[in-house]
């Protein structure tokens, strides 16, 4: 499947609660520092990549439509 | 090298300060062995970290620790609450854990969570008009306990009649593991009936599951319910989950508010900060999470030889996971002593860290910063009515007994 959506995790919030991985697991990955990371931007699909970043507790995932640059999430953007 | 702290983990000084002690044994010996406490202690950012990362190598089942402890007649009489407690998310290893947290989770986003801040504001500003006429307060009693538990109940949708019972109830829960092991007392609680009084919260919760599945609603029980049905989960794994959310729910934030305003009565220029520009509410939690969070510590236990800081942690050993000691740390924290409502970055560990992060948290943030926002916009900053603060004696929650002040 070809990406839909660019995808950012931050690392400065990222706890490696592995929530992301439970819910998109072909999409993130542990690193070996124990934090997520995008492995594949397309491996899963859209509403699963979306689901997976609002179930991160620290809200440290970013999903942009690459077509459109609309942010899916999160909806409001922190300072 | 000698030690010029002691393994006393429930001294009434430590009790009294723990972050003193903390630094002491960071500075002095950051990876101790505790012989008294019988593990090791960690108080670095560097290792807590790396330890509460690697759930492959350290455990966090206590209640199957615990068990191998007791003899078989200790355990016999407080079986029925092991049962429970060793189905608590926090206690269990994947599989099992994985499945539970996945479910609670979707509950306490942050995107749900913020679907629920409108209700908390109001139960905030509720509680704070009884208070404001009267011209002082118990803090814990009157203003952080009300509001977490009043939350967490209508989350669960669990009647508000039986508020008091719970609190009676999750206090004996809270004595029978938040006291130290070598506490003489715990095996006494236990053995004269501590589990059965616990025990009435896991009947209560029962019951009110089983009115629940005739009559499903929205709530955080009916989605338990749902994923038993789906057979996810079994019936005693949502009694378990039920009474963890009771506990967990109201005990760990009212800690941390009242922690925290404590610290903002003890910094009136920080109080005045947040009540002049509440828009830095958000790093204000953090930092009075970080500060004097309501979790000191946490445990796991090594499952195989693992290497900290130098020392080997060897397969079977426990480990005392300083969270406090962690946020005080010079290495990670620019004056970590310092109270700053607007440090950012701000990586603490006060949640802790890894697949058995709060799963509250982005609740308890929220509740927090309202309770904050409400308080410092409301009040002026008030007195201590005494220096002479009362802590529970230990060694996991930081635990006012009681915080009464004038304004």
């Amino acid at each position: 499947m070809s990406a839909e959506a660019t995808i950012a995790v931050n690392l400065a919030r990222c706890v490696g609660s592995t929530m992301c991985i439970q819910v998109a697991p072909s999409v993130f990955a542990l690193t070996d520092e124990g934090q997520s990371c995008v492995i594949d931007a397309g491996g899963d699909p859209m509403e699963r990549i979306v689901e997976a970043a609002e179930n991160c507790p620290m809200e440290a995932i970013r999903v942009e439509d690459l077509r459109t640059g609309t942010v899916l999430f999160p909806l409001t953007e922190e300072s | 090298m000698a030690l010029s702290v002691s393994d006393d983990l429930t001294a009434p000084e430590v009790i009294a300060d723990p972050h003193s002690y903390y630094r002491r044994l960071r500075d002095q010996n950051p990876v101790h062995w505790n012989d008294r406490w019988g593990g090791w202690v960690l108080t670095r950012h560097d290792d807590v970290v790396q330890v509460l990362r690697d759930s492959e190598a350290f455990s966090s089942d206590r209640m199957g620790y615990l068990e191998r402890e007791l003899t078989e007649n200790e355990v016999e009489p407080i079986a029925p609450i092991f049962d429970v407690l060793s189905r608590w998310i926090v206690f269990t290893d994947p599989p099992l854990h994985t499945k539970l947290r996945m479910l609670v989770n979707r509950k306490f986003s942050p995107k749900m969570v913020e679907t629920y801040r409108g209700t908390v504001r109001k139960i905030v500003n509720d509680v704070l008009d009884e208070i404001e006429p009267q011209g002082h307060m118990e803090v814990v009693r009157d203003f952080a306990y009300q509001v977490p538990m009043t939350v967490i109940l209508e989350l669960m949708g669990v009647p508000d009649l039986i508020r008091v019972k719970i609190k009676e109830w999750s206090e004996q829960l809270g004595l029978f593991f938040f006291i130290r092991a070598d506490e003489p007392r715990r095996r006494q609680f236990a053995t004269q009936g501590i589990s059965a009084l616990a025990g009435h919260l896991t009947h209560y919760l029962t019951h009110v599951i089983e009115e629940k599945a005739k009559n499903p609603d929205n709530d955080l029980i009916s989605l338990l319910l749902r994923a038993e049905m789906d057979g996810e989960l079994t019936r005693d794994d949502v009694v378990a989950t039920c009474v963890l959310l009771a506990f967990g729910g109201h005990e760990t934030t009212m800690n941390l508010i009242a922690n925290g305003t404590l610290a903002l009565i003890r910094h009136p220029d920080q109080w005045e900060r947040l009540k002049e520009d509440p828009g830095i509410i958000k790093t204000a939690v953090e930092e009075l999470s970080r500060y004097d969070g309501s979790v000191m510590t946490t445990v796991r236990w090594a499952r195989r030889d693992v290497e900290i800081g130098g020392e080997t942690i060897k397969a079977g050993q426990r480990v005392l996971v300083g969270l406090s000691g962690a946020n005080r740390d010079p290495a990670q924290f620019e004056d970590p002593d310092v109270l700053d409502l607007t440090r950012d970055p701000n990586l603490h560990v006060a949640f802790a860290h890894g697949i058995h992060v709060c799963v509250g948290a982005p609740l308890a943030r929220m509740e927090a910063q309202e309770a904050f926002t409400a308080l410092t916009s409301r009040l002026p900053c008030p007195k201590l009515e005494t220096e002479e603060l009362e802590y529970l004696p230990t060694v996991v929650g930081r635990s006012l007994r009681a915080l009464r002040v004038v304004f």
